[in-house]
């Protein structure tokens, strides 16, 4: 028997959420494209296992602009105060299975040399329902790093499509249960995810390849078309590279943690004026050995969970998986 | 003979005599999408390609260092491409008697599956200020449309309404700078959001951030937008950047008769100044 539940009643878990001072987010229509935001109203919410929201939920654990602290000059006396971690519940609806793969590799970054507070208080608050895949488009190549659509890592519920406003609902760990507690029905229907789309190279011997050939040429060629913006890095659920600035005037102000990208011609800029990743090729390189060769030199995984994002957004027609596939070539030549 | 294959034969004729040491064109890329392409060796011209999917404006990538270190440049360009570099040209970043420029005919490109909004009113399918151009056997009517139609809905909404949308629109942008990176206008070697002693921008992608970088661009680009609608395109947000450019368009065109591209030998909009600039604080 299978546990099913009406979008109604999910409707009405948002309300009681959000009238409990609770936040809820989930993929909302803006244009002709989906994102995922924060919701104003539950009807807004749209649970379709076809669509591919641009970003990835990884920005309601690790936001774009975070304040760390304020600081205030009272006279010659400088007052500096903590700021408060999030400390409201999150729910985040219809995350794509993808997208949440991305958490557990994330968890290991924020509390590796240095625990994140930040990131770590979103985490413990926030409960992530995935909605199961239904159609992987020409960009996806999840089964290319050893994930698939029916992956489970990072979800704590998962819902499944089965047709007039109807899902299945499997729950994963502890805080899934708590959410839809009470809210299911049994049935005997059950609900199906997509065929896992084409293995598009071969990730073992990338990475083999990448970390014994570090100053490769072929970014080269592989990076001309980049026109360097960071695009990619941004809607990536797992890069989590971040800049730290001091906002404000001299008397008051605060610091921050915005996010920041090895794809702009700034990063690694030296206060001298030169820059170790000066060119477009070394900075993809930086990019292509940071997910699969020196994350997993480290952490035992990549640092990729095959969403994308990247190449299906990219102005260029780039993204990361072309670049992975000539390197697989090359590796296997 | 179809228009892309003698584009291909152009493009290796170009290459063959020297003329050029690389065509900056379009190719079918591994994603099986079309992407720019930099072809070097005379025999590779078969793989450029020449359809509504040819989207991008690639005179974007005659700033890119990379490209330039390829040598001398041959580029393909569509009409609204054409305008973006006689814009280039008066303000001096590329030098037309050492490279050479290739027209295509065109009669309107796609913006994910849909006709790009500045085909509706193109008035250059055969672009201007090219050394060659490809035209098409069969020919198609000239658009109608106006060019700052899309303005309307803005105009019709009353300050506070307006106010709304743009914090609406701009509460997505995450400051990916995709908009810089394909704007061929966006050339300077230190971007002023990029300038950090002081910080005279906010970095941050908060409202706050997000209109003072999307305002002051839109700024920058008053009276040299050609309206390629680059921008727009590439956003991630799918923040309609075209509608703040296109305000600017058109107040240039309104106020002062300028339209950014169309001719070649004129002096910039913005940097120019006149005895007869109606403005008191000039003089």
């Amino acid at each position: 028997m299978s546990q099913i539940i009406s979008r109604k009643t999910i409707e009405q878990l948002i309300g009681k959420l959000q009238s409990e001072g609770g936040h809820a987010a989930a993929p909302v229509a803006a244009g002709k494209r989906y994102f995922f935001r924060p919701l104003q109203k539950a009807e807004q919410l749209v649970l379709d296992g076809k669509i591919m929201p641009v970003n990835s939920v990884k920005e309601f654990f690790f936001p774009p602009h975070e304040v760390i602290c304020r600081y205030q000059y009272e006279g010659k006396e400088l007052q500096i105060t903590d700021a408060e971690p999030f400390e409201k519940e999150q729910i985040i609806f219809g995350a794509r299975p993808c997208d949440a793969a991305s958490l557990p590799i994330l968890d290991k970054i924020f509390a590796w040399d240095y625990q994140d507070r930040f990131y770590q208080q979103r985490r413990e608050n926030t409960t992530v329902v995935t909605l199961a895949c239904q159609q992987p488009d020409n960009s996806c190549f999840c089964t290319s790093v050893g994930l698939s659509p029916d992956t489970t890592s990072g979800a704590d519920a998962e819902l499944l499509e089965l047709g007039n406003d109807l899902y299945e609902v499997r729950c994963y760990t502890e805080k899934g249960k708590k959410l839809f507690e009470g809210l299911t029905e049994e049935s005997v229907k059950t609900g199906k995810t997509a065929a896992p789309p084409e293995i598009r190279f071969d990730m073992e011997r990338v990475s083999k390849y990448l970390s014994e050939h570090f100053d490769d040429s072929i970014y080269s060629t592989t990076s001309l078309r980049c026109v360097g913006c960071g695009a990619c890095t941004y809607i990536c659920p797992t890069c989590h590279c971040f800049d730290i600035v001091d906002e404000g005037g001299a008397a008051k102000g605060c610091r921050v943690k915005n996010w920041d990208t090895c794809q702009f011609a700034m990063f690694t800029l030296h206060a001298s004026g030169h820059n170790p990743r000066g060119e477009q090729a070394v900075r993809q390189r930086n990019r292509v050995q940071h997910k699969f060769a020196i994350y997993p030199s480290k952490f035992g995984a990549v640092l990729c969970t095959g969403c994308g994002n990247c190449t299906r957004e990219c102005s260029a027609s780039l993204g990361i998986r072309p670049v992975l596939e000539l390197i697989d070539k090359k590796a296997e030549s | 003979m179809p228009q892309q294959e003698k584009l291909q034969q152009k493009a290796k004729e170009i290459l063959l005599e020297k003329k050029a040491d690389v065509v900056i064109g379009y190719g079918k890329v591994e994603t099986g999408n079309i992407g720019a392409v930099f072809i070097t060796d005379p025999e590779r011209t078969g793989e450029l390609v020449w359809n509504n999917l040819c989207t991008t404006n690639l005179s974007v990538y005659l700033k890119r260092k990379e490209i330039k270190k390829l040598g001398k440049p041959c580029i393909i360009v569509k009409g609204c491409d054409a305008k973006a570099l006689a814009v280039l040209e008066i303000e001096n970043q590329i030098d037309r008697s050492a490279m050479t420029v290739i027209g295509v005919e065109c009669f309107g490109v796609q913006d994910r599956c849909e006709p790009q909004y500045k085909c509706a009113s193109c008035n250059v399918q055969l672009p201007p200020h090219c050394d060659f151009v490809i035209e098409r056997d069969t020919k198609q009517s000239a658009p109608q449309g106006s060019r700052y139609e899309k303005l309307e809905m803005l105009d019709n909404m009353d300050s506070k309404e307006r106010f709304e949308y743009w914090k609406q629109e701009l509460s997505r942008c995450i400051k990916c700078y995709a908009c810089r990176q394909n704007c061929p206008m966006c050339y300077c070697d230190v971007c002023v959001v990029d300038k950090n002693r002081p910080i005279r921008i906010d970095t941050s992608a908060t409202l706050k951030g997000n209109f003072a970088w999307n305002i002051l661009r839109a700024f920058h680009l008053a009276g040299r937008c050609v309206g390629c609608g680059a921008c727009s395109a590439a956003c991630p947000a799918g923040i309609d950047l075209d509608l703040l450019n296109l305000t600017l368009a058109k107040a240039s065109e309104e106020n002062f008769g300028y339209i950014a591209g169309v001719q070649r030998n004129v002096e910039p909009l913005v940097g120019t100044f006149s005895p007869d600039d109606k403005e008191e604080f000039i003089r």
